[in-house]
């Protein structure tokens, strides 16, 4: 049993010299490979990531590009549309000053014409009015003309004018 | 039956054969075929794995990738530094290593080499090479032993504290060594114990040996599952000490 706990030279000479043996060619036909191809993919891994990384990035300032001319655009339709609306209103209250005057204009001409028609009707009233009651005088006039009293009344007139008149007295 | 017999055929080394080199003997042992066994996985399959482009492959290359990358992140890097990604490969390997030869001693005919004292020191000698190579490459010889006492210690505790501190790196890898060494170990230890059991439990009547025999393999069932998880957590200690350690040894602040 004392064979497991004494260690035999020879054995230990193999394991060294195996294992120095081992290290060198292993790294060179294994590990360098192996750790070449990590690195070549970490690499590549880094780069996509950086790339995806800037890709990103443009993006985002694009984003904030499009969102910065989006509002912009959204500012200028609004200010334009209170622009419109102003001017509607302007234009709104213009029209209706203008009707309002255009009213008034109709209104005064019509009662002009109203009062130059009343006018006319009164004048040709007053005229028809007038006629008539010429015309009915001159009926009532001709119904109570008597011809004595007219006659006295005549010559009574003529002595009258006779008398203040001396220079036309008819006899002389 | 002879339970002493059944363990060192189980879990002691097989050596086949002897190669002398010089003043050294170097056997070819069971554990040594492990170990050739995992180099062959760790140096065919790995890179074959690795440069695939298979889709049904892509799950096995993605959980080695996943655990090259956590050893990276979690372990080196945050106890080495940035510096300390170039030893990624080195844990890597020794993270591989160490997990492929505790699986297989979980595979029938299979013996798990870091149950092997000889084994675990050797890696624990590497991890006290690195230990030792990171922070003189990192301070210079002369910074590296003029940190190892930590700082705001008074000066006549010098003559004390700088030994403890060499001491103490050795005792670090011992310490590494032998917890490999004994985690492995253990397992094997508890499941050929409940297996025995059977037989020890025969021995008093086969009825008896027939009733325990359930029992027993519910329970090795249960330590085999134990073992597997054990065989991930000690290789993950294994290297997370070993870059604790050596993280230590290049940053002494």
């Amino acid at each position: 049993m004392e064979a497991l706990i004494r260690p035999e030279f020879g054995l230990m000479f193999w394991t060294i010299l195996c294992f120095g043996l081992l290290v060198l060619l292993l790294s060179k036909t294994a590990w360098r490979p192996l750790l070449q191809a990590v690195e070549e993919r970490e690499r590549a891994i880094k780069h996509d990531r950086r790339s995806a990384e800037n890709a990103r990035a443009e993006a985002e300032k694009i984003k904030a590009e499009l969102e910065a001319g989006l509002a912009e655009l959204k500012a200028g339709i609004q200010a334009r549309m209170d622009e419109a609306r102003l001017l509607a209103e302007k234009d709104k209250d213009l029209l209706i000053e203008e009707a309002r005057r255009s009213a008034a204009v109709i209104v005064e001409s019509s009662r002009r014409e109203i009062e130059a028609q009343k006018a006319e009707a009164v004048r040709e009233l007053r005229g028809k009015v007038a006629e008539l009651s010429i015309m009915t005088a001159e009926r009532i006039l001709m119904k109570q003309l008597d011809h004595r009293a007219n006659t006295d009344l005549a010559s009574k007139y003529l002595a009258e004018l006779e008398k203040e008149r001396p220079d036309l007295k008819l006899e002389n | 039956m002879d339970l002493k017999l059944i363990l060192e055929h189980h879990i002691v080394d097989k050596v086949w054969a002897w190669l002398a080199l010089g003043p050294l003997r170097l056997p070819f042992s069971k554990h040594l075929l492990m170990m050739g066994i995992t180099s062959l996985i760790l140096l065919v399959v790995f890179p074959l794995l690795i440069r695939s482009r298979s889709t049904a492959l892509a799950p096995f290359r993605a959980m080695l990738e996943m655990t090259v990358l956590f050893l990276r992140d979690e372990i080196v890097v945050p106890n080495l530094g940035h510096k300390g990604a170039a030893y990624t490969g080195y844990f890597s390997t020794l993270f591989f290593f160490i997990l492929i030869m505790n699986l297989l001693g979980l595979v029938p005919y299979g013996a798990s080499a870091t149950g092997n004292l000889a084994v675990t020191a050797g890696l624990a000698l590497t991890t006290f090479a690195l230990i030792n190579f990171s922070g003189i490459k990192e301070q210079g010889l002369i910074g590296y032993f003029a940190h190892l006492v930590p700082k705001g210690v008074p000066a006549w505790l010098y003559p004390l504290m700088f030994p403890i501190e060499v001491m103490g790196i050795f005792i670090k890898t011992f310490a590494l060594c032998i917890r490999l060494f004994a985690n492995m170990i253990a397992g094997h230890i508890v499941i050929l114990v409940f297996i025995c059991f059977i037989f020890i439990f025969g021995a008093f009547g086969t009825a008896f040996g027939f009733l325990v025999a359930p029992v027993s393999v519910g329970l090795v069932l249960f330590t085999l599952l134990l073992e597997l998880l054990v065989a991930f957590l000690q290789a993950y200690i294994f290297v997370t000490l070993t870059a604790i350690f050596t993280g230590a040894a290049m940053h002494p602040h």
